[in-house]
């Protein structure tokens, strides 16, 4: 067995960097079980030991509001890490060594301390003495500049010494009021000899129950019963009417002046809050008005690098995978065989696959924006509208990136911290039409709508934005249940961002993307080609396909479209611009004369509805994919269901008021 | 004089007397160091956006619910 090293600490203390200098390339992401929260492991190498590291989520506290803050607590109470380094934001100590405290009072021991960001401390006129802060705090203690590399080779040091059992500690613990330390000794009391006294630390129990911690009460109301338990509580309630507020506040108020009282005996304050030049950009940055104009200046430029930079090689890529193509299938004698590796899956793969430089480069630019600290202060400025529709202020990174492609945008809802808002984010995300769905929208808009081509594409951009706000209104509202997360925010330091960590954070996260393409979106591409292989191939009417398009021709014909269009809307499942692709098919014409081809047999309305549905409905396997990694299959198939009827009712609706006009 | 953080100007700090709210609120309010007896001082008040607070060196970005719910006195 490995031993097992835990990073916890606040979000933005540069837990990822230290994460990456310790693991390097040797790390992967996946779920903690049973919830889409990202965990995230690697392996540490230590001249010739080995060591497995854990990076807990980012958090400020160990209360279990939420998942992130359980995850957390569970995974230390249960004793599973051999050593847990606690990274602390030096420009900030107070409220990152109050996690700090409740690490100690958890029972924790094996605890190193990291003072990150120390060279930012220093600047700013703050002393501190790290050998007074050992001996304060009982634990080992090392300052570091993770961005630098200044410091790590002496925690890798005692990281080491520490998982050998070579470093003894003490850590400190918290002392509050005598009231309140009667009332802890008198429940540690009342606790003592139950089993559940054996498996965690009794203080913390008693503090736990004095908090009125929920998860706490219903583990001690298992073994002690509910008579006693009430007994507890009745004491607590009488304690809280004593002080006239909530015991959690007072606490949490005794435990600030405790750490001050440390606090002093190894820190020098110039101290005097004073505005800095951040503070001014901060207020124009989350200004409704300014800070949206900013925004969309930054957005513009974020795109601009992506496909100035992207879109050449997602062509080069395309035309590499059709040339391999051609190339192979000379060389496969079986006609079967060829169609499913050259049709099937260099076909198929290669069109989701070419996508992967913009999702790289999307993640790449969306990295960048998030360590310059600029994503919290548009997280901010959203918030207030974002809110009306039952969404964070923070989904507005995932709506945006949208628009490039679903993909990296469903795999950024991971920065959401609640659940409930994860999944609806990620529910209503795939109705932002991405580039593929672009393509289609401008050459139906450009072929049906000339001169008012623009016009037309807008109207179904605006129409897809806001019904993704009102899906998210309702479900929200009727649907996805969950207590909403109040709205603070810590605005962290500008700071520029570690190349090295915004290639390694790029890569891990587009990865999952490559994964994806050899499973999921491998067996799609299969399938569709089967489908329209079998019997016999597309263009004849025979092929399952084409059946399959038939048999959907009834609720086609609603929105005023044949069973054509249901092909093409099937084909378009693999990636979106296939619908066009699949009529140049049908029609047996090259793309570059479909434009003719299809005003002759269709009317503007139908285009219309067309492009509408193609926007609205299922979204790509690679989407779907991204949601099932994501969410699960359950929530896979919600958005599926809930994309395909959305689709078919305002397709209809689409089709019955644009006849009446 | 105890008033609700939002009535506190740019430019002035108060004493954290009281959070009121739910558990949730409170939990999350105390964790990122707003908690009784921490002086706060605000950076943005009135007017669109939220409010901006600074709570030592850091700065915390607050929804105008909840800075409702935070008790300072003014000092």
């Amino acid at each position: 067995m490995l031993k097992t090293i835990a990073l916890v600490g606040n979000p933005n203390v540069g837990k990822t960097t230290i994460f990456n200098t310790l693991t390097g390339l040797r790390q992967h992401v996946g779920n903690w079980p049973g919830v889409t929260v990202e965990k995230k492991e690697g392996i540490f190498k230590y001249r010739d030991k080995e060591f497995l590291v854990v990076d807990l989520p980012g958090i400020y506290s160990m209360t279990a509001h939420s998942v992130d803050e359980l995850i957390a607590r569970n995974f230390i109470l249960e004793g599973n890490a051999d050593v847990i380094v606690d990274i602390v934001d030096s420009t900030c100590l107070m409220r990152n060594l109050f996690l700090t405290m409740e690490l100690f009072e958890m029972g924790a021991k094996n605890v190193i301390i990291v003072l990150n960001k120390f060279d930012l401390i220093k600047k700013k006129g703050v002393e501190i003495d790290i050998k007074e802060m050992q001996k304060v705090l009982g634990v080992p203690v090392v300052p570091t500049n993770a961005k630098s590399g200044e410091g790590l080779e002496e925690l890798k040091r005692l990281i080491v010494m520490m998982a050998e059992g070579k470093i003894t500690t003490n850590p400190v613990i918290p002392k509050y009021d005598e009231d309140i330390e009667r009332e802890i000794e008198h429940v540690s009391q009342v606790l003592k000899g139950t089993p559940l006294a054996e498996k965690y630390p009794i203080r913390w129990l008693a503090i736990k129950l004095l908090q009125r911690d929920e998860e706490v009460i219903k583990l001690v109301l298992k073994y002690l019963g509910q008579s006693k338990m009430d007994e507890i509580l009745k004491h607590i309630g009488e304690l809280e009417q004593k002080y006239k507020r909530s015991l959690d506040i007072v606490m949490a108020s005794q435990k600030y002046d405790f750490l001050e009282e440390l606090l002093r005996r190894f820190v020098r304050h110039p101290a005097e809050i004073r505005e800095t030049l951040s503070d001014q950009l901060d207020k124009l940055l989350t200004h409704p008005v300014y800070g949206l104009i900013s925004m969309v200046i930054v957005f513009y430029i974020l795109f601009q690098f992506v496909f100035t930079l992207g879109g050449p090689l997602q062509e080069w890529l395309d035309s590499a995978f059709s040339w391999l193509g051609e190339a192979i299938a000379p060389h496969i004698a079986n006609e079967t065989l060829r169609g499913l590796i050259v049709d099937g899956i260099i076909g198929g793969v290669g069109a989701v696959l070419s996508f992967f430089p913009l999702v790289f480069l999307l993640f790449v630019g969306m990295s960048i924006l998030e360590d310059t600290g600029y994503m919290a202060r548009i997280a901010a400025m959203m918030e207030r509208f974002l809110r009306v529709f039952n969404l964070p202020g923070k989904a507005i990174i995932p709506m945006v990136l949208a628009f490039g492609c679903n993909v990296p945008a469903i795999m950024a809802t991971r920065t959401l911290e609640n659940e409930r808002d994860r999944i609806l984010t990620m529910l209503v995300n795939p109705l932002v039409p991405c580039v593929a769905r672009m393509v289609v929208i401008t050459f139906l808009a450009g072929t049906f709508f000339p001169g008012k081509a623009a016009l037309v594409a807008i109207s179904i951009y605006a129409i897809a934005i806001a019904l993704a706000l009102l899906s998210a209104l309702i479900l929200g509202k009727f649907f996805i249940k969950g207590e909403e997360s109040p709205f603070v925010i810590e605005l962290p330091e500008y700071s520029i961002p570690s190349w090295k960590t915004v290639i390694i954070h790029s890569w891990e996260r587009s990865k999952e993307f490559l994964r994806k393409a050899a499973t999921v979106i491998l067996l799609g591409s299969i399938a569709i080609w089967y489908l329209s292989s079998y019997p016999q191939s597309v263009g004849t009417g025979l092929s399952y396909a084409e059946r399959l398009g038939r048999a959907f021709e009834p609720i086609a014909r609603l929105m005023g479209l044949d069973w054509k269009a249901a092909v093409s809307l099937i084909f378009g499942i693999i990636a979106k611009e296939n619908v066009i692709a699949t009529y140049s098919v049908i029609y047996g014409v090259s793309e570059e004369s479909l434009a003719g081809a299809m005003v002759h047999a269709m009317t503007p309305l139908q285009a219309y509805v067309l492009a509408l549905v193609t926007t609205l409905y299922l979204p790509c396997i690679a989407t779907l994919a991204a949601i099932r990694a994501e969410g699960g299959i359950k929530w896979m198939v919600v958005a599926a269901v809930y994309n395909l009827t959305l689709a078919t009712v305002v397709g209809i609706l689409a089709y019955a008021i644009g006849s009446v006009i | 004089m105890y008033v609700p953080l939002t009535a506190l100007n740019e430019g002035e700090a108060g004493v954290v007397v009281d959070i009121q709210g739910g558990p949730n609120a409170r939990a999350k309010l105390v964790a990122m160091g707003i908690a009784p007896g921490v002086t706060v001082k605000v950076i943005k008040g009135r007017g669109p956006g939220p409010m901006i607070i600074a709570v030592g060196s850091s700065r915390i970005a607050i929804g105008w619910g909840i800075a409702r719910k935070i008790i300072v006195r003014r000092v």
